[in-house]
């Protein structure tokens, strides 16, 4: 529940000083083609790209790195396990039908599919992993004012970005004092230490989150929050890199499209 | 998640997304300028739903079950200012804690931002003026909020990724998904409603006055809720 935000990692990340644009091209532009590609090979090689990109060029270290990917590794192993069982196909392997609305198989067909989800997966998520280490909230901000985001919805973004750190402070805080007093002891303490917990934390950053209007109102504020955020140049060698990068990516994801896992050229 | 949903169907999530959002955007816009006092509230509401909807459990499915805290912001600002706020909580969770992603990001609005907050309005709306006690309203509300965003997440891996026609189709992968779903998820709602109307209750008795500004509750509830006469 505590766990680090990846926000502290990519304010120092090796890759800080890159130019956000290209950062999120090379992020969005790996996601684009991965959703794009229709074989496993595409997206598997650009999460090798970035995956040696985050830990030899932005310096994450490899423990942390690795980290993040359980989660999503948990979550695409049994949600493609059950796609292999339920989406059928016609060289089965396996099957069983223990009702007449359900049958369950295993044929080449299905393993394809779920092989190819489970690689799209894993290479989407170390393209956004990618982007969330190396570009910290901040820097989207300015991004977000440059594209036009309407005043009103970055105003609220800021507001709950620092509310989520107000809160977290407070919860832990808090937290730590209620277990020390035993208040997590049964089930029933659990959930009524678990509101009072949340409930005070609520009251307690919504009046912090009021004193900040206050003295932003006294300040001038207009509602609409300063961003200073100086924009680094585009240098020519992250550049040709990012150029380069979704220009193989691009070739492998059209020369690979016909060729699947099992029974190659069906 | 990233890359689960086919492209075709994130595009499709997206188009349904946009719209909702843009009037949210709209009454946004409008509340903001009648009254700056609820910037606050706005944010610490998108704040909890943050931290609540990152206590993530494995779940079988593409997703993972999660409480949604959306319930007391549906109370508050209504669905559509709710769609708004988890816009940019699902945004943040992809950048802060690499949940979600950005290609599902419409999938995810429509499912926890729209249609769950929009079955919890509608059940809001029906018991406001009742003698229902106000606290058994905010659980009823914020209990279906969640379920309804579930019944949404599994509709939309079902479409995605339907069982052969022979079989049942969409509705034999959505019946395998939601089964799937219920196992984390009811259990989830009932805490995550027992939890949020005590929040809302401990809003009564410290700050009521902005409930009373929003008009939430009629007056007389709020009251008869602090123990004034």
């Amino acid at each position: 529940m505590y766990e680090e935000f990846l926000e502290d990692i990519a304010q120092t990340n090796g890759l800080r000083e890159v130019n956000t644009y290209l950062k999120l091209l090379a992020g969005l532009g790996a996601i684009f083609l991965c959703l794009l590609s229709q074989s496993y090979i595409g997206p598997l090689f650009i999460a090798i790209v970035l995956s040696v990109t985050i830990l030899s060029l932005a310096k994450i270290d490899a423990r942390t790195y690795g980290g993040l990917f359980i989660l999503p590794f948990t979550f695409a192993i049994m949600s493609v396990a059950v796609i292999i069982l339920i989406s059928g196909g016609e060289e089965t392997f396996w099957s069983w039908s223990p009702f007449p609305w359900l049958s369950l198989s295993l044929t080449s067909e299905s393993i394809n599919e779920g092989f190819f989800v489970f690689c799209r997966v894993i290479g989407g998520m170390s393209a956004l992993i990618f982007i969330a280490l190396t570009t910290p909230m901040t820097d989207l901000f300015v991004v977000m004012r440059q594209c036009r985001v309407p005043e009103v919805v970055l105003d609220l973004a800021m507001m709950i970005y620092r509310s989520i750190f107000m809160i977290m402070d407070q919860l832990v805080q808090t937290y730590h004092a209620q277990v020390m007093r035993l208040g997590y002891g049964s089930f029933r303490e659990s959930i009524q230490s678990f509101s009072t917990l949340c409930g005070s934390v609520f009251i307690g950053s919504w009046s912090a989150g009021e004193d900040l209007i206050r003295a932003m109102d006294a300040r001038c504020y207009d509602g609409k929050f300063a961003v200073l955020g100086e924009t680094r140049p585009i240098e020519v060698l992250p550049f040709i890199t990012v150029a380069l990068f979704l220009g193989v990516s691009s070739v492998v994801v059209f020369l690979a499209r016909d060729l699947p896992l099992l029974g190659a050229g069906s | 998640m990233e890359g689960f949903l086919p492209w075709q169907w994130c595009v499709v999530w997206w188009i349904i997304a946009l719209p909702c959002l843009v009037f949210g955007i709209y009454q946004l816009k409008k509340i903001l300028e009648t009254d700056r006092d609820a910037l606050p509230l706005l944010g610490v509401t998108g704040g909890f739903i943050f931290i609540l909807s990152s206590l993530k459990l494995p779940s079988v499915t593409g997703s993972c079950s999660h409480p949604t805290g959306t319930g007391l912001s549906v109370i508050c600002f209504g669905p559509w200012i709710t769609s708004v706020i988890c816009a940019i909580v699902l945004l943040f969770q992809s950048f802060f804690l690499a949940h979600g992603g950005l290609s599902v990001l419409g999938a995810n609005i429509v499912s926890m931002g729209v249609v769950g907050p929009l079955a919890g309005y509608a059940v809001y709306r029906a018991l406001r003026n009742t003698q229902i006690n106000m606290y058994l309203t905010v659980f009823i509300v914020c209990a279906l909020a969640d379920l309804f965003t579930y019944f949404t997440t599994s509709l939309e891996l079902a479409l995605a990724y339907p069982a052969p026609a022979e079989v049942g189709g969409v509705m034999s992968s959505f019946v395998l998904f939601m089964g799937i779903f219920a196992i984390t998820q009811v259990p989830l709602a009932i805490v995550e409603g027992i939890v949020l109307a005590l929040v809302f209750k401990y809003i009564v008795q410290l700050k009521p006055d902005i409930l009373l500004r929003l008009k939430i509750f009629p007056e007389e509830k709020i009251r008869a809720a602090r123990g004034e006469a």
